[in-house]
């Protein structure tokens, strides 16, 4: 018995297919699906929408599944979207200590670190440690909300717009919004950086 | 001290005698999935620059055959796959994220009858790739047409709100009326239940306060092995740092977690 997961994915998909199970032309749709649909892309433009538009930064906060759905987003592990949003008195982070939930259709599949034992495990016991040697240092009045999404909701963090960006368009505001503001283990990028 | 907004209770002190012993100074015997504030596995968290979406091309083989999977009724939903992976010995389970996934499907087609003991490894000693691709029955090619359909980058707002949320998400009605209503004080049951749960023990047996209801959905450890039970309300509950973790939780901390009803008892 071979323990080499590429030889043992390749049995299995080559098994099922012979067993009439599996095709595997839908196969590589999936996998083309999530590196080209879905990625923090989507969740940047919702973030830089909901620093731009009131309205629609109220609705997002007050229902995230409808609000990111009238931007056309949803799907596989976005079916109850909570987004959470980050202020000068308390800062939110996401983990899933129960395996790896995450909300797929804003920021596409989770990193490796997000998926690590040591994130899953350490995330919610020493919280300010973990975030300052990911170099997001907080003062000590902040108050740190950490979210353990491991049952329907997935969570989105909504990042504090950065200072000086009250010219920019939804284009540069996008850019400023990385995937790591919005699990909450950054701030949103300087308009400058 | 700031004030949050909302949430005055977190300020008061935690009730010391109600405290079960910590987690860290339990025996490590809790399931492996059950990873939160397990000291065995903290270290740094090494964040990698311009990471691709899949490693290597056997994660995505295995990413795709686990959704392929899902969605054409090969496994009956994510929560009997998680429960696969949660089965898995320790160190398939700890070998990483994709290995965990390659895992559970062995484990989740094994258990629906569709890989006989031994078969998967007969097939691997043969090697070489599909000899010769039976057709797909009716069922599994119509549920693998919907699932190619749904693969795209915009869905019509109306298909996203409304659509997706019930192919996807376990919302139900109940006629049950929640037990609990925010504001409520709650303490986790102890023990937790065997087998598979979505209740840590990190914050078993832990006092909380009920900050959000999230409304009713399936019962994931009911689910996860096919037992039928009605849906039970899910409520967000907020624990101050130091009811988790004593007097080595971080100042001014507190985890939210949602919690199914069945989980929690009134304080």
């Amino acid at each position: 018995m071979t323990d080499d997961p590429a030889v043992r994915v390749e049995a299995l998909e080559a098994l099922l297919v012979e067993k009439g199970l599996v095709d595997s032309e839908l196969v590589d749709d999936v996998i083309a699906h999530y590196e080209t649909n879905v990625g923090p892309l989507n969740g940047a433009k919702v973030v830089a929408r909901a620093w731009a538009e009131p309205a629609f930064h109220d609705r997002l906060l007050a229902d995230g599944t409808a609000a990111i759905a009238e931007m056309g987003y949803g799907g596989a592990e976005g079916h109850l979207l909570i987004a959470v949003e980050n202020t000068p008195a308390a800062h939110n982070v996401v983990v899933c200590t129960l395996c790896s939930c995450y909300p797929w259709p804003v920021l596409g599949l989770p990193p490796r670190w997000y998926k690590s034992t040591e994130y899953r495990s350490r995330m919610v016991a020493q919280p300010r440690a973990v975030l300052a040697e990911m170099g997001l240092e907080l003062a000590d009045d902040v108050r740190v909300r950490v979210w353990d999404s491991s049952a329907e909701a997935r969570y989105m963090v909504v990042p504090e717009r950065p200072a000086g960006t009250e010219g920019l368009g939804p284009e540069e505001l996008e850019r400023l919004v990385t995937r790591d503001a919005m699990i909450g283990v950054a701030r949103a990028l300087a308009p400058d950086a | 001290m700031p004030s949050v907004a909302g949430l005055p209770w977190l300020r008061h002190e935690p009730v010391r005698e109600r405290l079960q012993p910590l987690w860290h100074d339990r025996p490590l015997l809790g399931e492996l999935d059950d990873m939160g504030g397990r000291a065995e596995f903290f270290g740094p968290v090494a964040r990698e620059d311009d990471e691709p979406v899949f490693g290597a091309r056997w994660e995505a083989r295995t990413f795709g055959l686990m959704t392929v999977a899902g969605a054409t009724g090969l496994s009956p939903n994510f929560e009997a796959m998680r429960d696969a992976m949660r089965r898995l010995p320790r160190d398939v389970y700890l070998a990483g994220y994709y290995r965990r996934w390659l895992g559970g499907v062995e484990n989740v087609l094994a258990d629906q009858g569709h890989l006989a003991p031994g078969e998967l490894d007969a097939r691997v000693q043969r090697g070489g790739g599909a000899a010769s691709p039976a057709p797909v029955p009716r069922g599994i090619a119509v549920r693998g047409e919907l699932l190619r359909r749904s693969l795209r980058s915009r869905y019509p707002p109306a298909v996203a709100a409304k659509l997706l949320p019930k192919r996807f998400g376990t919302v139900r009605v109940t006629r049950h009326q929640p037990r609990f209503a925010v504001g409520d004080r709650i303490v986790v049951r102890a023990p937790r239940a065997a087998g598979h749960t979505r209740q840590p023990t990190y914050v078993t047996g832990r006092p909380g306060v009920v900050t959000a209801r999230l409304g009713a959905t399936l019962f994931p450890d009911a689910l996860a092995v096919g037992r039928h039970e009605p849906p039970q309300h899910l409520y967000t509950v907020a624990f101050a740092g130091r009811d988790l973790f004593g007097d080595e939780a971080e100042p001014e901390t507190e985890v939210r977690i949602d919690l199914y009803e069945s989980y929690l008892v009134p304080a």
